[in-house]
This record gives C-alpha cells, structure tokens and sequence, in this order.
C-alpha cells in the first residue's frame, strides 16, 4: 500500500499559520509558497512530484520553514520528497542529473575526474592518508574547494594555516568522495545512501579520529545525517577557534580591512555555529568587524544549497539574494564580506559582479583571511 | 512498436590521461570509469519516448563482457522491458561487421519493428555496426538521425548532414536508425531503480546459441584487423604569444592579417 505524503511527511500537525512561507527566502522572488505545499500534501491534492510543481526546485534546503514551524512539521522534508519522486521517474533538470551521474562515476558532482581531486595540492607539501594508514584528524577537503578554482584558495589557505600551527593531519587524496550533503537535498536517497555506505567504510579503514572540514555543507551531514560514527566532525572554523584559544594559532601580520560576516546557512542555521566565526575573524590583528543587520538566525540565504549550484530557479523575479546581501554589505562600507561557505563564496562573488559592485567589495573565504594574516 | 536499443558499455575518457596498453592495441581501462556510449543513451531515450506515445516494448541489446549488464540493468530502471547480453569470448576482437552479424543473429526470433543504435562508439569511433546491421537483417538504415516521426508501417526522420542541412525521409519498417545526440534530453536512471532492475533477470546468449560459426564472428570473423593503436606525433608550429592581454592581441591581430585571414 503506497504511503501518502501526508502520512510519510506527517504533515497533519499543520495549521496553516504560514510561518514557513514568511520565513522562506526563495519566496520573495519565486512561486515557491511552501505552506502551499503542505497544504496539498495534506489533502493529497496538487502535484505529487517536482516534474508537477517545478518550483519545488527552487527551495535551498535552508531550514528556515522547519526551525519556524510551531507544530514541528518539516516542510523542507516534504518539497526535497517531491523531488526525490521526480528522481525516481527520472524526469528532473538535465544539470541536476549531469550532477548525479558525475558524483556517481567520478565522486563528485562537478564532472571532474578523481585523479584530478588533488590538483589544488600540487604545489603543497599535503600529507595522503596510505592504504590502511591512521588517520585521527582529516581533513576532508570536499568536492568545490578541491575543483573549482576560485575556492582551491580555502583548501590552500587551510593547508598554511594547519602548518604555521603545527598541525598533524591527513587528507584522503583523490580517494576522497563526495559527503553526499547536497545529494540527499538533491532527493536521491539511494545515492546518497551509498556515498554515506562508502565514506564510512573509508573512514573507518584510516581509524578517523575528527574530522575538520572545509565546507559547512559536508560537516552537516557527516555530523548529522552519517548516524553513529566512531569519528566526530567539526568545521574548520571550530577548529581555527580551538587552535587560536590555544595559542597554537597567531597572526603576525595585520590585515587592514573594514569586514562584515555572511552566515552562511548549513553552518548558521543548520548548526548553530556562529560564534567561533567571529572569534576567529576578531583574532586578525587591524580587522575592523561590522555586523550586518540580517545576520546570525537571520542571516539571507544566498541561494546556493540544496542542489541551487546545479539547477537555475524556476520563474524568478527580481534582485537575487545574493545580489541584495551583496548591497547590504557595500551599503556598510565594507572592504570585504567575509564568508566560510564555498557555495556562498562563489554565489556571493558572483552576485557582485550582477549587481554592478564590481571594485567596490570583495568576497572573501575565513581560511583566506586568516592566511592573509600569517 | 516494439523497439530493439543497441547498447554499448564504453570508458569515460573526458581529461584523463590516456595510455596505451601493453601489446599496443588497446588503452589501459584501469581507473576509467565505464559508462553507456552517449549517442546510445540518446537512442535509448529516443525508443523509451516512442513507446510512450505508441504501446510497445523496449528490448537492449549488447555484445559486452559481464561489466557491461550495469549498462543494461540502467536500461531496465529506465523503462526497458527486456535485456540481452551476447556474452562469449569468442566474440571478443570483433570489428563492425562481425559485432553486427552477432547482434543480428541474437535478434532472431525477437519481435520488433524498430532497431535504434547510437550512430557512433566513443571508443573506436567507427560508426560501423548500425550500418552493417542493418545489411545483415536486410532492412533499410539511415544514420545521424536527429529527428524521428512514427507513421503507419513507416517513419520519417531528418539525417543530420553538414551545415545544419537536415535531409528528410521516409523508411518503412522494419528500419535501423542510427541516433545522434542531441535528439532529446535522457532521463536519469535512479540508484534505487537501478537496484530494483538487478533483481530482473538478462538473457544471456553465447555463440552455440545463435548458430553461429566461430570464423563469422569476433577477431576471425572480421574484415579490419587493428594493427596499431598510437598518439598522434606533437607537431610543430604553435607559437605562444607572450605579453599582456593587450600585447598579445596586438601580436595576434597583426598575425591574423599577415596570413589572410582577416
């Protein structure tokens, strides 16, 4: 007997006091109306996958209907199930299914081949964890700073940090694999199933300690969605925190900059790190820190999780997100607007060059602050 | 319209660093990933679309070896009824012809009214077997087809050809098409579906089978011998162009009119 949505998702406990939508980011300029969605669900009317209600892939899987939802109903869990039902038709946006099938033959979603995931490394002295070889603190690179060239400087950035505080760490190598995070958010659960089946066994075969990673995207799921793991898994800029309250980490050189912080949503939202950002950002000698107005819970989603790398949104309108966050920060006076997301990074940079703030702001990685810094 | 798809199973080679293998005839395969040969997804595509619109069955085809049923359960969890794998090492080596005589011989005595394949492997590249299949069912082909209409008892298609120039004509069937890509945007073929098609089963088929004599099929059944497989020489000639963007279009710009071209 087939499960209805509204059994599946438990949506029943809605009352229809629109919270989510009004939390929603992708609201303000798109169709998506999620209370709209429960609705549906719940009455088992309207279109029962994302090929029948194409918006839903204009969700980012920021959280902001579930954290608000007075009735702990999980609205993002209904809209990223009806994509998951598209999935199983097949019939989805060929850029996300170009992202599937590249994490499933190369692991990860770039179309980029594995021996090429250690080509941001090259000119770096970067420790490889070897065939059964411990490994107690990883650091898992993930799949955008590895590939994309603008964020390889978080990866670098990291590496000059690790090394002017003495860290002993390990990577994978090009045998690491996609974490999954934005798969399951994609909504191929047997994927991502499979990428989490894979990077346990990896895990577990180097006897991983911590895990320290470069996006906030694979410490959200590693940390959360992996279930039991003999390893725990921190972002880097917990880990940059922990090492600059321990004096292991200094900054001898100043950077002379007037910056703002863009929390970012799976660090922020998602997992309630935003504190050690901050310590991180107020221990840069000559950094002048200005907080914008959305921030911390309330920071603007830029639109770039929940798969909104590898799929344009559906009927958009008006200023992106990201283009508006950008405004927010050069209306501060900002030098640069700081971020520890790569998603965000490459979202936001190109949001300034949309938004006509070309030369007046730039956006800049936590790692690659911190490095300018040594 | 019961549609037979030709499938091939072929490494991903996109940014790798090719070497020749060992005996100087093949690549070496290790650390590609294997993968359906594109225009052979799009012909997939084409005869799932088809059979949506007109009730039918679509069988898959392959000559491969055991890796290449990943390839046909793909198929499955896509809408493919029925998988067949020609599967002996005596047809190994095989060039277009004799790979065509093995699938057509497999085909005997299944029913269909449409044959698709993708027009070219993107491994040896030798947009032969469509062609030579269909001779040896004796049926008409036509090749680079970008665009197919069902009719009663035939089909007109457009043959891409060059310049944009699209040929149209009309085949009556039984026909072999030979896809190009582009033609349609395949679907994907989920981890779960492709799990669930893995308990259906694939007929296997080996030479004994389809009545086929050893010197018809594989390396002694084929016309083309491959002697040699090599790098092309690097040649000479590429001059850089040092300088800063505009330098360098300055010298660029003067070297375009020098030789004619502008």
């Amino acid at each position: 007997m087939r499960v209805s949505l509204s059994e599946k998702y438990e949506l029943l406990g809605c009352i229809q006091c629109g919270r989510c939508t009004a939390g929603c980011p992708v609201s303000l300029r798109t169709h998506l109306n999620v209370r709209r969605v429960v609705y549906d669900g719940m009455l088992g009317t309207g279109p029962k996958d994302a090929k029948g209600r194409p918006e839903a892939w204009n969700c980012t899987t920021c959280s902001n209907c579930t954290e608000r939802c007075p009735k702990g109903v999980k609205p993002m869990e209904l809209v990223i199930g009806l994509r998951s039902a598209a999935i199983e038709k097949g019939r989805i946006e060929p850029t996300i299914r170009d992202a599937l099938e590249s994490t499933l033959k190369h692991g990860n979603p770039w179309g980029r081949i594995r021996d090429k995931r250690m080509e941001w490394a090259e000119e770096l002295n970067v420790p490889v964890a070897g065939e059964g070889e411990a490994a107690p603190l990883l650091f898992y690179v993930g799949c955008t700073p590895a590939y994309e060239p603008r964020t390889q400087s978080i990866a670098q950035s990291l590496v000059a940090l690790f090394e002017a505080a003495g860290v002993e760490y390990s990577t994978l190598g090009t045998a690491e694999s996609c974490c999954g995070n934005e798969i399951k958010r994609m909504g191929e659960e047997g994927l991502f199933e499979m990428l989490v089946e894979g990077n346990r066994e990896e895990f577990g075969g180097h006897a991983v300690g911590t895990i320290v990673t470069g996006s906030p995207h694979c410490m959200n799921t590693f940390k959360n969605e992996y279930g039991e793991m003999s390893s725990d898994t921190i972002h880097y800029s917990q880990f940059l925190a922990a090492l600059i309250r321990d004096g292991k980490l200094t900054f001898p050189k100043k950077v002379e900059k007037k910056v703002t912080f863009h929390d970012a949503c799976f660090l922020g939202k998602h997992n309630g790190i935003y504190d050690e950002p901050r310590e991180v950002l107020s221990s840069i000698p000559g950094v002048e820190f200005e907080e914008m107005d959305r921030s911390r819970e309330r920071a603007l989603c830029c639109e770039g999780g929940g798969g909104r790398m590898w799929v344009e949104a559906v009927e958009e309108r008006g200023e992106r997100l990201a283009e508006t966050r950008v405004n927010d920060a050069v209306a501060l006076g900002a030098d640069y607007l700081v971020t520890a997301c790569p998603f965000c990074l490459l979202t936001l940079e190109d949001a300034v060059k949309t938004s006509g703030n070309e030369g007046k702001i730039e956006i800049i990685d936590l790692a690659e602050l911190a490095a300018m810094a040594l | 319209m019961n549609i037979v798809v030709c499938v091939k199973q072929v490494p991903e080679t996109a940014e790798a660093e090719l070497k020749i293998a060992a005996g100087g005839k093949s690549i070496v395969e290790e650390g590609l990933p294997l993968q359906i040969n594109e225009p052979d997804n799009y012909a997939l595509e084409e005869a799932l679309l088809i059979t949506e619109d007109h009730d039918g069955d679509v069988t898959v085809l392959t000559l491969g070896h055991e890796s290449s049923e990943e390839v046909l359960r793909m198929s499955m969890a896509k809408g493919a009824a029925t998988a067949i794998r020609v599967a002996d090492p005596v047809f190994d080596g095989g060039d277009g012809i004799a790979t065509a005589r093995a699938l057509a011989a497999a085909l005997e005595g299944v029913e269909y009214d449409l044959v698709l394949t993708g027009c070219m492997a993107s491994d040896d590249g030798n947009t032969q077997v469509g062609v030579a299949l269909a001779e040896v069912l004796g049926i008409p082909h036509a090749t680079y087809v970008t665009q197919v209409e069902v009719g009663d008892g035939e089909v007109t298609v457009g043959r891409e050809l060059e310049g944009g120039l699209i040929e149209k004509l009309k085949i009556s069937l039984p026909c072999v098409l030979g896809i190009q890509t582009g033609i349609n945007e395949p679907r994907y073929a989920s981890i779960m579906g492709i799990a669930k098609a893995s308990k259906r089963e694939i007929s296997q088929l080996a030479s004994g089978d389809m009545g086929l004599s050893a010197d018809a099929v594989g390396e002694a059944g084929s016309g083309t011998v491959l002697e040699e497989l090599t790098f092309p020489p690097a040649g000479e000639g590429a001059e850089l162009l040092e300088g800063t963007p505009p330098e360098a279009s300055g010298k660029l710009a003067e070297i375009l009119k020098e030789k004619g071209f502008v």
